[in-house]
């Protein structure tokens, strides 16, 4: 069975284009094996089939054994977990596309919950860039300096978030 | 009617659906296949969505686990999600009467 590798890229505020290009792909007969790094992925060659895949973002891990239990039930593949984010794929049955989330209210709390986990986390991206700023080694400057790119990128993550949660919202 | 009861109204169409069910005990998947037959395949509830719905109401007090079963943990609504179920039956009812009024009139 022939495999190949394919670098895409996705923000964590694209997360439906990542569904959208994973469900072609599968389409064309390549069917996602493992997710391996971000932007790496990783397909087996099949018959192109009418998948749909999904992402959820899922963080208790005491509870993961019955929240993975209802998805099975409800006939959802779990492909893989990558960080929080959990892969699930399902064929589409009489050309009705299958979802996840079935109103705005448990949409708007899944993208809730990852920006919750980023608030927590950007002081302490703050903090360290901030300790890294004080040293005078031309390494510390550099590593300071990306810290800072990655603060910016980080702020901006959030705020896109945020903008999708007032969309979802707002329908 | 218990007011403290009134913040969680009104209740999304999933989550009234779910209460109703969830007067018998049953587990997730129950509860998806459940509230298909009786809204008559109006209402659809994902997995993503149960999930979330079940631990949120859990939290609130208005559903309870009700034991186990083929390792899938199943839930009966509570007295307080009963109340809570009954006022927004109320409430909606009111609308109908009203909205069939409108219609004939």
């Amino acid at each position: 069975m022939s495999t190949m590798r394919r670098f895409h890229w996705f923000w964590a505020w694209d997360d439906e284009k990542e569904e959208k290009w994973l469900t072609e792909m599968a389409k064309n007969g390549w069917h996602l094996k493992k997710v391996e790094f971000p932007g790496s992925y990783k397909f087996e060659q099949g018959t192109p089939r009418n998948i749909y895949y999904r992402l959820d973002f899922f963080t208790d891990h005491k509870k993961k054994q019955d929240y993975l239990q209802i998805f099975n039930d409800a006939g959802w593949e779990h492909v893989q977990q990558y960080g929080s984010w959990q892969y699930f794929r399902k064929e589409a049955l009489q050309g009705e596309e299958p979802e996840i989330f079935t109103d705005n209210e448990s949409k708007v709390k899944k993208y809730g919950c990852l920006i919750a986990l980023m608030v927590i986390f950007l002081p302490i991206l703050m903090i360290s860039t901030n300790r890294l700023n004080r040293r005078d080694e031309t390494i510390y400057a550099i590593a300071a300096f990306l810290g800072f790119l990655l603060m910016l990128l980080y702020i901006y993550a959030m705020l896109k978030l945020i903008r999708r949660v007032g969309q979802l919202k707002r329908k | 009617m218990n007011s403290n009861l009134n913040k969680y109204l009104p209740l999304t169409e999933s989550t009234a659906y779910i209460l109703l069910a969830l007067t018998e005990p049953l587990h997730g998947y129950g509860v998806m296949q459940k509230v298909k037959v009786v809204s008559e395949n109006t209402v659809n509830i994902g997995p993503g969505t149960l999930y979330g719905a079940l631990s949120s109401l859990e939290v609130q007090g208005l559903i309870v686990k009700a034991g186990e079963t083929d390792r899938r943990k199943m839930y009966v609504t509570t007295d307080k999600g009963r109340q809570l179920l009954a006022e927004h039956l109320r409430r909606l009812e009111i609308l109908v009467k009203i909205g069939s009024r409108k219609e004939n009139s």
